[in-house]
């Protein structure tokens, strides 16, 4: 399942960047996640008023919606089936309408039962430098051969 | 020397990097013309007596110690030169125990525990001092943390300068390519943690950052 | 003296089940939409076929929307008021496809405290397996949640 921009474990090299990737999670995304979660509205994610109950300075993103922007990074760069786990850890909430930038940094590569792997550091940062998440993402990458 | 002295592996809970991830960047730094010697890891609330990184850190040319990094009443504290009597003396499983009973407790032992990122909000020693907290035994505090937040070490500073501490400098990374962001740079010679420790109360040793080690 | 954890701890060694759930294509675009995801393998389904695919697929979080509807059992920690999602974990073993039915067995696998910078906090681990309709496990799904004082 490649393609002309495929990336290809022979092309990497231990700290190689990926990215970065920006995205924005809007007010409106927010919601349409938390209705296909089925996190009954209004929550901490949606309304100001929940997220202050929550000692939060306001609605953030859920940290299954931030995971799923976290893994856009991977599979843009490497293709759709090639990530083959993502683990992060929440350092902050997530902000609502303010640039999201992802970052990778290739820190590993190895054969493990016959599939070229490669793992990366992953970073969510904002506009200030703000470390939301960081993590690993382990990608398979086809070889040239 | 150059030193890591506060770095997390998977064997912390939040940490995502294995000993020889840390290893193999410390080789794509080097290539970038930097200067590492070693690091320590110190885990979250434990001290992994069985671990043994003896031939990964001859594999690769950088000395790994142990240590730990232990929750407090007063903060996190870094530990070093570890052993089993402080272990029995000291449940490092317990979030609310006494730094001042755990200082104690590491130097009866030839152990030191010094605080981490002491300006860190919320949780940093600093935070401790200005509701009056008085700890007599710090003499030496991890001054320069590359996990702090703007601000933070910033009030490391001002501790160091106001209270007369040293300052070693580590970058807290709890992944791979963080690890040496911030270091410390030693006089003496380092081989084992009580090399580290007597290194540590000559007070010979300053923190760095990674661009300061550049041979470049 | 050192922080006692109370919680329900006969909780560990017992699988809590749920689904089948039906992952329709309907729900994959809104997924997408919901994270501007634009990728044709996503969206698409003759992008899909042609890749290899049996059809629409899945981006590899997906599955994270369903571990909520396990109903996960309170362990009843006697600690903290509020609760917050600490960390996550999604090992993808197979494609999700529009049409595959999911179902999931979620079991405790650790409770323990920590201190930071909002103060004393506890982690509650739970693990997921999601399998799909042809008995192949399609994702491991790693979740814990912090309660703070």
């Amino acid at each position: 399942m490649t393609n002309d921009n495929q990336i290809y474990f022979e092309d990497v090299e231990l700290g190689d960047e990926i990215g970065p990737l920006e995205k924005v999670a809007s007010d409106q995304g927010v919601i349409d996640f938390c209705t296909l979660w089925g996190n009954p509205i209004p929550n901490r994610f949606t309304s100001e008023e929940e997220a202050a109950k929550a000692k939060l300075s306001g609605p953030i993103v859920p940290g299954v919606m931030s995971m799923s922007l976290m893994a856009q990074l991977i599979t843009d760069w490497a293709g759709p089936a090639a990530l083959k786990d993502l683990d992060v850890v929440f350092r902050q909430p997530v902000p609502h309408n303010k640039p999201l930038i992802m970052t990778g940094t290739i820190n590993d590569s190895r054969q493990e039962d016959g599939e070229n792997i490669i793992q990366c550091d992953v970073l969510m940062t904002g506009t200030e430098g703000e470390r939301y998440i960081i993590g690993t993402a382990l990608v398979s990458l086809p070889s040239r051969s | 020397m150059y030193f890591d002295l506060h770095c997390h592996s998977v064997s912390s809970d939040d940490s995502r990097a294995t000993v020889e991830q840390y290893l193999k960047w410390i080789q794509v730094l080097r290539k970038r013309g930097y200067t590492v010697d070693g690091i320590v890891l110190t885990e979250h609330r434990k001290f992994d007596f069985d671990k043994d990184y003896a031939q990964l850190a001859n594999d690769y040319g950088v000395v790994v110690l142990k240590g730990s990094e232990l929750d407090t009443r007063f903060g996190h504290f870094l530990v070093y030169n570890v052993s089993q009597g402080l272990a029995d003396d000291i449940d490092f499983a317990d979030v609310r125990m006494d730094a001042r009973e755990l200082m104690k407790a590491a130097q009866h032992h030839g152990a030191l525990a010094i605080p981490a990122h002491p300006g860190r909000f919320g949780i940093g020693l600093v935070e401790f001092m200005d509701k009056g907290e008085i700890f007599e035994d710090v003499k030496i505090v991890e001054r320069l943390n590359g996990g702090g937040r703007p601000g933070e070490n910033e009030r490391a500073d001002e501790l160091c300068d106001s209270q007369g501490y040293l300052g070693t400098g580590a970058s807290d990374a709890h992944l791979a390519s963080h690890v040496c962001v911030c270091m410390t740079n030693f006089e003496m010679d380092i081989s084992n943690e009580t090399d580290l420790v007597a290194a540590l109360l000559s007070g010979n040793f300053s923190p760095v950052r990674l661009e300061e080690t550049s041979i470049g | 003296m050192a922080l006692e954890l109370e919680y329900d701890r006969s909780l560990y060694g017992k699988e809590h089940e749920a689904g089948p759930f039906e992952v329709t294509e309907d729900m994959i675009i809104s997924f997408n939409q919901s994270i501007s995801q634009a990728g044709p393998c996503y969206n698409n389904k003759d992008a899909a076929v042609e890749a290899g695919y049996r059809g629409i697929i899945a981006p590899p979080t997906l599955c994270t929307l369903f571990v909520r509807r396990v109903q996960l059992p309170d362990i009843n920690l006697k600690f903290g008021k509020t609760r917050f999602h600490g960390g996550q974990r999604v090992q993808a073993k197979a494609p999700i496809v529009a049409g595959d039915s999911i179902s999931a067995s979620s079991h405790l696998k650790e409770v323990y405290a920590k201190t930071g910078r909002s103060g004393t906090m506890v982690f509650i681990v739970w693990e997921t397996t999601f399998t799909n309709q042809l008995g192949e496990v399609v994702a491991d799904v790693q979740e814990s949640y912090a309660a703070r004082e």
